[in-house]
């Protein structure tokens, strides 16, 4: 049998990434043209079970460049050889963005360093840009994505007070973010603003309070989010049998 | 026609102090690895890289301290490891000085540059403060009023690039992802192939629309099997983790860049190990 990735995982670890994904997977919607970026295995994973579930039928894209790869396993980086398995066509990295410029990518996954109250992402850096404090890899397609792509959704797979600042020290990039997925909630954006629009099942209240670095409204009557069904769980294990989702954790 | 097959020193050789050298690859995949540890082997100093997402190869150039510029939208190396931490440190500490850009802005750097035209508009970049950091200026569209970001050309002096297969002349087919390749072989004013496989010229002319880098764009071509080690060059080969976990701690700990390169010295001189 072959060895699970990251065994040093904790089961709550496990469960957590299990949930992201499922959740990520439900903003997929079927027929719709579908991307994500470098050093994203959660949405990497959560496009492989759409594509076994709700959303058999999207235009799957990625940076190397293959349209609708059916790797045999997922690698455990998303620029990955075996994202050329199965492929019929190539739409480069450029045409991707090409076709986000003219509107017709119709949902893209990001994520940020920091993401604020405002759904803006900071993957740039903190201090001065000259020298800076700490210093992130960069915003890779945000900057260009966030404003074009029709619909954005993020993920954070760390959710502190640090992570979900009031305001960005900087933002990388800024636009039509919809939904973000955390390991303790579900935010959406309307009218520039995000909200609470669910907390996980067994999140403690206040504890989501107090690793928000914004005021997330009245909780009272928050809903949970709907927990992963059987069905969704069992497609997931076959999606990702390797457990390469639980690589964003370790 | 000459053959352009030379030694790795002596194309890296070619490559002068302060010069902007763009890199082909993507991430974890086939970069010029094997180029740019010669590179670091040869002492470059007061570089500028270009590259759209990066990771070893800008890294392992901040460790040589080979490197005075980067002009890049990502650098990392995913969630596998993290943060690159020599060019976090050559950074965070003042010494390389980060050009902040989206990857689909350094496209269109290049772009411009290809087009022969000194800016390349682009749409996005609303809300981000990265135009007002890097520089990028707003303009009108002159028929609709529109506005737009202007992205400046970005020429490299150079473009290094490893490719599965190219003949002794300089024409080379990439299977697999293309990543921005072929744009920086178009935008860079010179080109320096590595290649895993020297292939006879017949094997070009029976299928020359995959030939997508053609030999008059090309300078010199260097022939080293396993020349993105330890990353990535389809169909030959997946990326070597164990590899790159011991770079990334030696590069954490800010020593043994020389016990790096001498480990892999056999790969980039083609000596087969005995």
């Amino acid at each position: 049998m072959k060895k699970v990735q990251n065994p040093q995982v904790s089961l709550e670890t496990k469960e957590i990434a299990d949930r992201m994904v499922v959740f990520l997977a439900r903003e997929i919607k079927d027929c719709q043209t579908v991307f994500h970026g470098v050093s994203s295995i959660l949405p990497m994973v959560a496009i492989a079970l759409a594509r076994l579930t709700n959303a058999p039928n999207i235009t799957y894209l990625n940076i190397p460049g293959g349209v609708d790869p059916t790797p045999s396993k997922l690698p455990s980086t998303t620029v990955g050889i075996q994202l050329m398995e199965g492929n019929r066509s190539f739409f480069s990295l450029s045409e991707i963005f090409d076709l986000s410029a003219r509107g017709k990518l119709d949902l893209a996954f990001l994520s940020g360093a920091e993401i604020d109250s405002y759904g803006n992402v900071n993957l740039s850096f903190i201090g001065e840009c000259e020298k800076p404090k700490i210093k992130f890899p960069g915003g890779a397609g945000s900057a260009m994505l966030l404003p074009t792509a029709n619909r954005v959704v993020l993920w954070r797979t760390v959710h502190t007070k640090k992570t979900f600042p009031r305001h960005c020290s900087f933002i990388t990039a800024s636009g039509n973010v919809e939904t973000i997925v955390t390991p303790l909630c579900i935010f959406k954006k309307t009218k520039g603003k995000l909200f609470l629009y669910s907390k996980h099942y067994g999140v403690d209240v206040n504890h989501l309070i107090k690793s928000t670095g914004f005021d997330i409204g009245n909780i009272d009557n928050c809903p949970d989010t709907i927990e992963p069904r059987s069905e969704e769980l069992i497609a997931l294990h076959k999606a990702d049998p390797l457990g390469i989702r639980y690589r964003e954790f370790d | 026609m000459e053959s352009k097959v030379i030694t790795l020193s002596d194309a890296v050789s070619l490559i002068e102090d302060g010069q902007t050298l763009a890199l082909g690859g993507n991430s974890f995949s086939r970069m010029p690895s094997s180029f740019v540890r010669e590179i670091a082997r040869q002492k470059k100093r007061k570089l500028s890289l270009v590259k759209t997402a990066g990771g070893y190869d800008i890294d392992l150039l901040c460790f040589a301290e080979a490197v005075s510029e980067v002009i890049a939208g990502y650098v990392g190396f995913e969630n596998v490891f993290g943060l690159c931490p020599s060019f976090r440190r050559s950074v965070e500490s003042g010494i390389v000085k980060v050009r902040e850009h989206a990857c689909a802005t350094v496209i269109a750097g290049l772009r411009a540059s290809s087009f022969g035209i000194p800016s390349q508009p682009i749409a996005g970049l609303q809300g981000s403060d990265v135009p007002k950091m890097t520089g990028f200026e707003k303009t009108s569209d002159p028929y609709t009023g529109k506005e737009i970001f202007m992205i400046p050309s970005i020429t490299p002096d150079w473009a290094i690039i490893h490719v599965p297969y190219a003949d002794k002349y300089g024409n080379a087919r990439i299977d697999g992802g293309v990543f921005e390749d072929i744009l920086m072989t178009r935008a860079s004013t010179q080109v320096i192939l590595t290649t895993e496989q020297i292939q006879e010229t017949s094997f070009f002319q029976e299928n020359p629309a995959k030939t997508k880098i053609p030999s008059f764009l090309v300078k010199a071509v260097v022939q080293i099997e396993q020349g993105a080690f330890p990353m990535s060059c389809y169909p030959f080969y997946d990326l070597d983790e164990e590899v790159i976990k011991k770079y990334f701690i030696q590069s954490k700990s800010n020593n043994q860049l020389e016990e790096h390169l001498a480990s892999l010295v056999n790969i980039d001189y083609g000596q087969k190990n005995s």
